[in-house]
């Protein structure tokens, strides 16, 4: 009884009920990565002092500029910690009682996580802060892809309705 | 609907005949099993350094989430060890269908334990450990041995997989988003086994199902025992489009919209903790029995049995008058739940990038050492580098938070009479992407 | 029925061989035992899972480290800062040791792992023939009888930073007392200060004269290279407490009650503050040193005297002095 090949439909498909996607996802690609101007701010020299103890870092949320020339001071005030810096390749580590010093550029913009690169216990590797270099373009991108998302749903729904199903 | 019945090819036929290749499979992932059990009991304490940690928190859990359930609902179960050292006693063997061989007093499961509330609970229960569970190898270990060694207790009381069915909340959390797994069981004519008497199936089927009356992937696991034991041939494997037990004429449960709360909230909390930059929420989660660890443990369980379920009854309470008939607020929770499905499957999914992309360095370094002993079986780096969140892996978690607002709207639509009624539902959606939008790229 | 049994066999054999493999090696590193495996862990924790260690004279300890918690150190008390181990969690050292004296070595952890870091160590005792350990000498607050524990705050400190320069060119009018390695050790600077004010060959100099002298004899006294020695060793064991200045403001001791003599002995207090001339330079060599080899009587100072020479307690010594002469403003 079984058929000898593959594929075997029972109903075809209604592509053209899915024509709205293209423009849709080009619509998604579009908000995603279209790029946008940032508010200019004179870059400025700033200084941070991070305090490092298990398993945060004070302060745990930093908001800076673009172009921000950013030196870190971590200080570790429990055991040895480290500060590395997602998508900067920049990294500290400090022994309590042993200031390290860091200089980097903030030229690239968004939000990026920075976390602990010394081992320091169970909960070192959820040991995370975050740096926010100008506006979280990301999240507006993200709300705005929903706005769309919703809207993609009505028309599919749509759609459906006057199909078969 | 389009459905690709994998049955229809001879060979892939024969796999799913064979007891061989599933067998073999589960045989490996049981003595997988085992070692990950000695290996969290006599490993290093470091969790970076345990295979225990790393494979069943890395490795395993973000296949559960990446590939088995999204590629093939509860494909996971259908290998998964934990029942298998059970149903060798109460089948009388190892390769052996359902039968009356083994031993076991196969009493029914109690009633009132029905439904997916205590899988639910367990779930609440993981989550609530969470930060100590995911970090100490000791304890996952522990926790594993007790899982295996229930089941295998359950399983001479009661009958075929009531562990599996009502207790594993990995079957809750598989089942549920099965629903929306691209991979089902159905029978092929319906005529063939109304005409059957023996019911062949039902007897050989451990999850207690009748395929005839399979609607929904959520409690089928997969396993292929009836599809073995069917003179007719009359089981199908399909492939099917993804959602397919989503719409406006499958029936649901009531618990099925609690499970799938229950889901959201330990999404919405572990995002919080393990990603988000506040230490003393990670404290207060891992020092279990502190003051703050209460204070945590109330904040989360406000979260998923007070705001979530209050924000979803207000949604569904708003849906049911904006619509025409007059079904009750029970009946519409269970309806509704379908929404939370996609939802919820696609967040889950969006953590787990978040999550384990950064931590993948880890595998490695445990495949060449797995109890931290120093060893260097491979020859490979012993030491994992930091790892750090791509600008992929955030425009992808954006991506994939974005087609579970599309998905779960559409789903919400499709089940309603009109947009009106849908919007409620749709609200709660956008409102759940928000948030986890805020806590994974905010 | 073949098929079930090979099927049972296949899966009697795939456990036995995940159960085999962890304890059959963890039977095999017992058995062969050469070597000594120890873990590393905060005090809270435990500390050192082995804290006594015995070892014959001559005959090599091979020791494999590791560190269930947090980076940690191992070193020998009175080892060379070059020879101390780091020890990172879930990662294994390996060092063999060999003894030449009969007696009790101290080992200690040489990186901060929290506030009860200090109390980190353990002994090695070696047993066998041969001449003990060469004992230090008795230190000199003991030797001289002096009081370790009696206030000292500097009435009178230059006004000015004084300067080894300026200092050099009285050299040829100083009594010989005053370059003596002796006088050095005993006396403060403020003391030997006021020995030299009162010196009526000196009389014509002015007060900050006098300074730059006693600015100069410190100088000798020390050489740059102690200094920097005592810097490392001040860094890596004292600054989480003193603070990397000496202000007595470490991430350790911040939130520590301002010590006085009201509450000495009555808890942890915080520790003085170097970058005030008037505390050091009213302390002699042997004060600071009888400090540092005692201990702080309670007040969480920990005792060096069996964890650092006394080579390495001068060099902390005199880098502390370069703290006090530069802070003068």
């Amino acid at each position: 009884m079984p058929m000898e090949s593959l594929p075997y439909k029972t109903t075809p498909t209604n592509w053209k009920r899915w024509a709205w996607v293209i423009p849709y996802a080009g619509l998604a690609l579009l908000i995603l990565f279209i790029p946008l101007p940032l508010p200019f701010h004179a870059p400025q020299d700033r200084l941070l002092r991070i305090e490092a103890s298990s398993f945060q870092f004070t302060p745990g949320e930093i908001q800076i500029n673009p172009g921000d020339r950013v030196t870190i001071e971590l200080v570790s005030t429990d055991v040895v910690h480290g500060f590395s810096l997602d998508a900067y390749g920049f990294e500290l580590k400090a022994d309590p009682g042993q200031t390290a010093t860091g200089t980097f550029i903030a030229d690239q913009a968004g939000v990026f996580r920075f976390r602990c690169s010394v081992a320091c216990g169970n909960l070192h590797p959820f040991m995370i802060g975050k740096l926010q270099i100008g506006p979280n373009l990301l999240f507006f991108r993200g709300i705005a892809l929903g706005l769309l998302a919703i809207s993609a749903a009505l028309i599919s729904v749509r759609n459906v309705s006057r199909g078969t199903t | 609907m389009t459905r690709l019945d994998l049955t229809r090819s001879p060979r892939a036929l024969a796999l799913l005949r064979s007891r061989w290749p599933q067998f073999l499979l589960r045989a490996i992932t049981l003595a997988g099993f085992i070692f990950t059990i000695l290996a969290g009991l006599m490993g290093s304490v470091v969790g970076s350094h345990n295979f225990a940690i790393i494979f069943v928190w890395i490795a395993w859990w973000t296949a559960l989430k990446l590939a088995f359930i999204p590629f093939g609902g509860r494909s996971w179960c259908s290998i998964c060890p934990i029942p298998m050292p059970g149903e060798w006693l109460q089948n009388g063997g190892i390769l052996q269908p359902r039968g009356s061989m083994g031993i076991g007093l196969g009493k029914r499961w109690p009633k009132v334990l029905r439904g997916t509330w205590i899988q639910a609970g367990g779930f609440l229960l993981i989550g609530l450990f969470g930060a100590l569970t995911l970090t100490s190898a000791k304890i996952t270990a522990i926790v594993l041995l007790f899982i295996l060694v229930l089941a295998l207790a359950l399983s001479l009381v009661f009958e075929r997989r009531s562990f599996c069915n009502y207790l594993c909340p990995i079957g809750g959390f598989s089942g549920l988003y099965a629903q929306a797994g691209p991979v089902e069981l159905r029978v092929k004519d319906t005529d063939i086994c109304a005409a059957h008497i023996e019911k062949t199936c039902y007897t050989a089927c451990p999850w207690g199902q009748y395929p005839l009356a399979l609607k929904s992937s959520a409690n089928c696991g997969l396993c292929m025992e009836c599809l073995r034991v069917c003179p007719s041939e009359n089981i199908a494997v399909n492939l099917r489009p993804w959602g397919s037990d989503l719409g406006p004429k499958t029936k649901h449960r009531i618990d099925e919209a609690f499970l799938g709360l229950v889901m959201l909230a330990s999404a919405l909390v572990d995002s919080a903790i393990f990603l988000g930059p506040w230490g003393q929420l990670k404290s207060a989660a891992y020092n279990i029995g502190s003051p703050d660890w209460f204070l945590f443990a109330g904040a989360f369980l406000i979260t998923a049995l007070g705001i979530l379920p209050g924000l979803y009854v207000g949604a569904t309470w708003a849906a049911n008058r904006f619509g025409s008939t007059n079904a009750s607020l029970r009946k519409s929770l269970a309806h509704y739940s379908q929404v939370l499905v996609p939802l919820g499957l696609m967040v889950w999914i969006a953590f787990t990038i978040s999550f384990a992309f950064v931590k993948f360095g880890y595998v490695l370094p445990v495949v060449t050492d797995p109890l931290g002993w120093g060893w260097n079986l491979l020859g490979l780096t012993k030491s994992a580098g930091v790892g750090e969140t791509t600008s992929f892996s955030l425009v992808l978690q954006v991506a994939m938070l974005t087609v579970g607002l599309f998905w779960s709207s559409r789903v919400a639509l499709r089940i309603s009479e009109t947009i009106r009624q849908a919007a409620p539902l749709i609200a709660f959606s956008s409102l759940f992407t928000m948030a986890m939008l805020w806590l994974l790229v905010g | 029925m073949k098929k079930e049994r090979i099927a049972r066999w296949i899966v009697i054999i795939l456990v036995l061989t995940a159960i085999g493999v962890p304890l059959g090696s963890w039977w095999l590193s017992r058995a062969q035992g050469t070597q000594i495996e120890i873990h590393a862990r905060m005090p809270e924790n435990g500390g050192w899972s082995i804290d006594t260690i015995q070892a014959k004279v001559g005959q090599p300890i091979h020791l494999r480290l590791t560190s269930d918690d947090v980076v940690h150190g191992f070193a020998l008390g009175k080892s060379d800062m070059e020879s101390w181990l780091s020890i990172f969690p879930g990662e294994y050292v390996e060092t063999t040791l060999v003894f030449e004296h009969p007696g009790k070595y101290i080992f200690y952890c040489t990186r901060w792992c929290g506030l009860n870091h200090w109390r980190m160590h353990g002994e090695i005792i070696v047993t066998g023939e041969g001449d003990p350990i060469p004992g230090d000498s008795l230190p000199l607050f003991l030797q001289y009888n002096i009081d370790i524990d009696a206030p000292h705050y500097a009435e009178n400190i230059p006004s000015s930073p004084p300067s080894v320069e300026r200092g050099s060119r009285f050299s040829d009018r100083l009594p010989n007392y005053a370059i003596d390695k002796q006088t050095y050790f005993l006396t403060s600077p403020e003391g030997l200060w006021l020995k030299l004010r009162s010196e009526p060959s000196l009389s014509d100099l002015s007060d900050m004269d006098i300074w730059d002298i006693v600015r100069w004899i410190w100088d000798r006294q020390n050489s740059s290279n102690s200094q920097s020695l005592g810097f490392k060793l001040f860094m890596a064991l004292a600054s989480a407490a003193h603070g990397e200045s000496g202000r007595g403001d470490g991430v350790m001791a911040r939130g520590l009650p301002v010590m006085d003599h009201s509450n000495m002995g009555s808890g942890l207090v915080r520790p003085p503050d170097f970058t005030d001339p008037h505390v050091l330079l009213s302390a002699s060599p042997a004060i600071l040193e009888g400090k540092i080899i005692r201990g702080g009587m309670g007040t969480g100072m920990p005792s060096w005297g069996s964890i650092l020479s006394r080579d390495q307690i001068h060099s902390i010594i005199d880098y502390l002095y370069t703290i006090a002469w530069e802070s003068i403003k």
